[in-house]
């Protein structure tokens, strides 16, 4: 190891003595789990996920051959033996991760080949949904029992595909609002995790899982008042982008900020998505559907995330001035104002165009104050994908197209060579 | 920090439950197939397959619509309780509808409504629940395509064997002309080796 270098070196030249070389190296063994045992932990889970899947084929090949009573037998088995293994792990006094994780994860699948089994055996109907809302309630409680760290994230999975299969993937749907009573019951775990671990991998793997889980499930309320949703939506990336800004699931990095990351995202798909003419010409056609919007479960579902967008906007502002404000943070609001607007004329579709352009611009200047390369290249890509969008389409001719990109290009290069050689000169 | 005892607890609870549930849907059955009353529901079978639970094939039944006096309050996805009676030739068929759990003497299904057509939208389209039966993977495609032979000889017909007690139902098999079609496909699969 570099350190163990650095430390020797640090000893001979007399800065340090041999006592706090000591402490600095028992310090950084303290800090790193050994990458071997990490290791394990990695193939453990993906060993388990395996075998839990291949078991669950196995099972849906439907023997034949097989009595009733044996296939009921088998369907019992690999529960029972992970349930034992379960409990040997609790009962062990000190027992490695990779041991209650893979023992977890073997544990989830077993539950899901059992009740697939029987259901199978006995031709029990229930769509998929059913099956694994089963499933899932059945698993819940391991996640504070076992105390895993993919427990959580396996159960996140599930109720999402769950969500997905009862109201975009099966007809008749409905709203699975199960999903949200779920989805509440695994969140005292992850306020937990952030709070005792905030530098955790799994807990940057939750801030991916959770966020994109919501992103997919608020749209099964779209079936009346649709319109609503794309208000719910940009509140909701809203609200991602401020939690991300507040820090309030971890470090401040982008790459450990998937909150951050997912709320920019999103937003800027639904301001492309919405800078087009006749997505605001369908939603003047589809005016009267917005008629009883008192009544619309997506009203509220939207009024709701936007009001807890509006309460980490105002926290976020009590760190933060204004200027010092990032500009997608109060961009939910904007989109609102504009929503109002649409109602009256379609119009509006020139003022996203604006937002967008107003945005990639601020996102190039703050990349340049603050001379980071990801930002300032960030910013460059929303303006060349707006101009692409806009541009290319249209009926102008290959030489106005083609001198379009080149200018692009040239600004991609000169921005960026710029920057550096501005680094150069400061550094 | 939680006693360990506790955790140990817990866990012993979850445990049983998740032994329980499948269990419970095993017993279920069980009871309806020992002392339910059987019905032949007239079919025609198609095969989907499941990711979980592998290849089956969808029933639909002959006898799933029924006229209702016109503008009665019914909804699509609606619990239903189905009345049945068989006919002359040994098949059910729906006597009536009920909100309301009929009464011990009568045959009932619980069902649920699956839409509502007709111009005066009067005819109610139920969806029974045994609709799916499981097959071996490489049966489930002979089951449909032996199905299919069936059809071109019209003498023959395709049913549903299925318990029903106190309105809850279990599917026992799927028959054509009164031999299963797993016994079909088995030895249509023997004589193609």
């Amino acid at each position: 190891m570099s350190i163990q270098k650095d430390i020797r070196e640090l000893i001979e030249a007399g800065i340090i003595t041999s006592e706090t070389a000591k402490k600095i190296e028992e310090h950084y063994a303290k800090k790193s789990s050994s990458p071997t045992n990490r290791l394990f932990v990695v193939f453990g889970i993906l060993g388990a996920i395996l075998v839990g899947l291949g078991i669950i084929l196995m099972i849906a090949h439907n023997w034949d051959e097989l009595s009733k009573t044996t296939k009921t037998v088998l369907a019992f088995l690999p529960l029972i033996l992970s349930q034992f293994l379960c409990v040997y792990i609790l009962l062990k006094k000190s027992v490695s991760k990779a041991w209650v994780e893979s023992a977890t994860t073997l544990l989830f699948f077993s539950i899901g080949a059992c009740i697939s089994l029987i259901s199978q055996i006995y031709h029990i109907p229930g769509n998929l949904s059913s099956l694994l809302l089963v499933w899932m309630v059945l698993f819940l409680p391991l996640i504070y029992v076992m105390k895993s760290s993919v427990a959580p994230l396996l159960y996140i999975v599930g109720i999402t595909y769950y969500a997905a299969e009862a109201s975009y993937f099966s007809y008749p749907n409905f709203v699975p609002y199960a999903y949200w009573g779920l989805l509440l019951a695994v969140l005292p775990q992850y306020f937990i995790l952030a709070k005792k671990s905030p530098k955790s991998n799994y807990l940057t793997l939750e801030n991916i899982v959770i966020p994109l889980s919501v992103t997919i499930a608020l749209g099964t309320f779209s079936s009346v008042g649709s319109y609503f949703m794309y208000v719910a939506y940009f509140s909701l990336f809203g609200l991602f982008y401020n939690i991300g800004a507040n820090n309030l699931f971890g470090s401040n990095k982008t790459r450990s900020n998937p909150y951050k990351v997912i709320g920019a995202l999103g937003t800027l798909t639904l301001l492309f998505v919405s800078s087009f003419e006749w997505f605001w010409l369908e939603a003047i056609q589809s005016k009267n559907e917005l008629e009883n919007w008192i009544t619309y479960v997506s009203f509220w579902v939207a009024l709701g995330i936007t009001v807890l967008a509006i309460f980490y906007l105002l926290k976020l502002l009590k760190t933060k001035s204004i200027r010092e404000l990032p500009i997608f943070a109060p961009l939910f609001l904007v989109f609102i104002i504009l929503f109002g607007l649409g109602q009256f004329s379609s119009s509006v579709w020139i003022l996203i165009n604006v937002v967008i352009l107003a945005v990639s611009i601020l996102t190039i200047i703050e990349g340049a104050k603050k001379e980071h390369l990801g930002i300032l290249n960030f910013g460059l890509a929303i303006i060349t994908l707006w101009i692409i969008i806009r541009f290319l389409n249209t009926d102008l001719s290959f030489i106005i197209r083609g001198l379009l990109l080149i200018t692009i290009g040239v600004g991609f290069f000169t921005a960026n060579y710029l920057m550096l050689k501005k680094r150069k000169t400061n550094g | 920090m939680v006693n360990k005892k506790t955790i140990i607890t817990v866990f012993v609870i979850v445990a049983i439950i998740q032994l329980a549930v499948p269990a419970k849907m095993i017993w279920d059955k069980e009871s309806i197939l020992k002392t339910g009353k059987e019905f032949k529901f007239e079919t025609a079978p198609v095969d989907p397959s499941d990711p979980f639970r592998g290849k089956y094939i969808t029933l639909e039944f002959k006898e799933n619509s029924y006229k209702i006096q016109s503008g009665s309050e019914w909804q699509e996805g609606e619990e239903v309780y189905v009345i049945l009676n068989t006919n002359s030739k040994g098949f059910a068929t729906i006597k009536d509808l009920s909100k309301a759990k009929p009464d011990e003497g009568l045959d009932y299904v619980k069902a649920t409504i699956q839409y509502i057509t007709g111009p005066l939208l009067d005819n109610v389209i139920v969806s029974y629940p045994f609709d799916r039966f499981y097959m071996e993977e490489s049966k489930a495609y002979e089951a449909e395509k032996a199905y299919n032979e069936t059809q071109l000889d019209s003498i023959k017909t395709t049913y549903a064997l299925v318990n029903i007690k106190k309105g809850n139902a279990a599917l026992k098999d799927v028959m054509i002309d009164g031999v299963s079609i797993i016994d079909i496909v088995n030895e249509n699969q023997h004589k193609n080796k």
